[in-house]
């Protein structure tokens, strides 16, 4: 569906690191405490396929979801997904309280919301930066669903295409892997293509 | 222009009458707006502020994320949100706003930062702080009353110790515990002696007393952390003693037979001399070499206790082959 050579897809994979890294800084910062945040793959789905990876576990599980809009160089729907009881699992990490309730209270879901914010400006602010470009960006907004309910939020155009990040964040000796999803449109990542070609020239010296 | 004038008296007075604090930043993150909610929950006029570098003003939030949130802003046109769970409350801005600010708790607070493009000038950033004490209020609210539901779900509403529920849970949890391990798991059924006497004699809340007195006799014997006391029913209870030999477990029995005699609660009369409360305590064990399912643990205990019961009440026994204690 997607054809990115194996040079374009490193490049993405090794901005969304230092993304990340920056990420993951900012929220050692915060909780004093080791943060460690990696993407060890990309993968180009279209839309149904994204749900199915995501909801993959059990069907109707539910996915809490930090959405942001982003226009600009490119526009896409930035998306941070975990599994629900691992975003629970995460801010209570990060809060550190002690008792936990059977969900994200309002408070909580704005910690998770600032979480998105961290990862999610991190990610397309490296990418941006990189590309010598500029986007401008939403504040974060909290979802919770299922994942096809999730993505259905972001309209629902047939040729859309889902770049899925995995991510590994550790936190006191807890691992946990999550997902952000940018959706694109196909002029979306025609920009988001020929962008990673004008970086790679400029790193290459070549055109 | 009066349109225009007018205009800007108009957003002026909204931005002077809205019920959030709002900073505006200029490219040099020199404060250029400070608005009146400001003023009031920080006790700082915008005239002591305005012009102002903004960390030297709040020198404290330098490094922090707020800084990069401004510097996301201005450079990167993004949007940041600082929650109150992960940050408190950043700003020195009080519920009340007074000339002192000492010993007074600050306001929770949820931070935005936005940018703010200008036509033909460099970007701005808009601070937006919006007071969430009374969210954070009910959510402690919430926290605490469920921990009081929490406890009161698995402790004896008269005696306080664990109740029967807690009980099962607790031996489950123990039970698998030291079969993963092998570790030896000792349990101890203690039934108060003539308890019926004592109820006919003094009454029912004089009875209630005394299973009180009891119980914090026993909790206070049974202090390691990992022993579970509970309640087991009407005047019975048990305790789970984990990683316990026998020959320890048949001591600490012997132990609060003693303690609870030595509460010396009077109990009648027998022969002429003045009766004590007193228990009679079984003892069961289950271990690598004996192992025993929850069931079968729980029945050795019985049995043991119907032993000492007996035997003449106010003794130990023991059904696993131990050594008797000295």
């Amino acid at each position: 569906m997607v054809n990115l050579s194996e040079l374009e897809n490193d490049a993405l994979v090794e901005i969304f690191n230092i993304g990340v890294g920056h990420a993951a800084a900012a929220m050692s910062e915060i909780v004093n405490e080791e943060v460690t945040m990696s993407v060890p793959s990309i993968t180009f789905l279209n839309r149904a396929d994204a749900a199915a990876l995501l909801g993959s576990k059990r069907d109707g599980d539910r996915i809490c979801g930090v959405s942001q809009h982003y226009d600009g160089a490119f526009a896409t729907e930035a998306i941070l997904m975990f599994p629900e009881d691992k975003s629970l699992e995460i801010v209570r990490l990060m809060v550190g309280d002690s008792v936990p309730l059977q969900e994200l209270t309002e408070m909580e879901q704005e910690a998770m919301s600032e979480i998105g914010n961290i990862i999610l400006n991190s990610c397309v602010g490296t990418l941006a930066n990189l590309f010598d470009s500029e986007l401008h960006g939403s504040l974060p907004v909290y979802h919770v669903g299922t994942s096809t309910e999730i993505l259905a939020v972001f309209g629902d155009q047939g040729d859309d295409v889902v770049l899925m990040l995995h991510i590994d964040f550790v936190l006191a000796k807890h691992q946990i892997h999550g997902y952000v999803a940018f959706v694109l449109d196909l002029s979306a990542l025609h920009d988001l293509k020929e962008q990673v070609n004008r970086y790679l020239a400029k790193v290459f010296g070549t055109a | 222009m009066p349109d225009t004038l007018q205009r800007l008296t108009l957003l002026e007075s909204i931005i002077g009458a809205v019920n959030l604090g709002a900073i505006v930043l200029d490219e040099n993150r020199s404060i250029v707006l400070w608005n009146r909610w400001l003023e009031r929950h920080s006790g700082w006029k915008a005239d002591t502020v305005l012009g102002r570098d903004f960390f030297e003003v709040f020198p404290e939030l330098q490094h922090k994320r707020i800084e990069s949130a401004i510097t996301q802003a201005l450079r990167d046109n993004f949007q940041s949100l600082l929650s109150q769970s992960l940050h408190k409350s950043p700003f020195p801005l009080y519920p009340q706003a007074a000339a002192t600010s000492d010993g007074r708790e600050r306001m929770q607070q949820a931070v935005a930062v936005t940018p703010i493009s200008l036509p033909g000038a460099p970007r701005h950033c808009l601070i937006q702080i919006t007071d969430v004490t009374v969210a954070v209020g009910r959510e402690k609210l919430l926290r605490e009353q469920t921990m009081v539901l929490r406890s009161q779900t698995f402790s004896d509403g008269l005696t306080g110790v664990a109740n029967r529920r807690h009980f099962d849970v607790a031996i489950d949890k123990e039970m698998r515990r030291a079969k993963r391990s092998g570790s030896p798991l000792s349990l101890l059924m203690i039934d108060i002696d003539h308890f019926k006497d004592y109820n006919d004699q003094y009454g029912h809340q004089q009875g209630d007393t005394c299973l009180k007195q009891v119980a914090s006799a026993l909790a206070t014997m049974l202090n390691r952390s990992g022993d579970v006391l509970a309640r087991y029913g009407g005047e019975e209870f048990a305790a789970i003693l984990p990683d316990t030999e026998p020959g320890k477990a048949l001591m600490l029995a012997e132990a609060i037979r003693k303690g609870v005699r030595a509460l010396a609660i009077e109990n009648g009369h027998e022969d002429g001399a003045a009766r004590h409360i007193t228990v009679s305590i079984g003892v069961a064990t289950q271990s690598g070499a004996a192992p025993l399912d929850i069931d079968q643990l729980i029945g050795a205990a019985d049995r043991a206790l119907y032993q000492a019961k007996d035997g003449g009440r106010n003794r130990v026994a023991s059904t696993a082959p131990a050594t008797p204690p000295a």
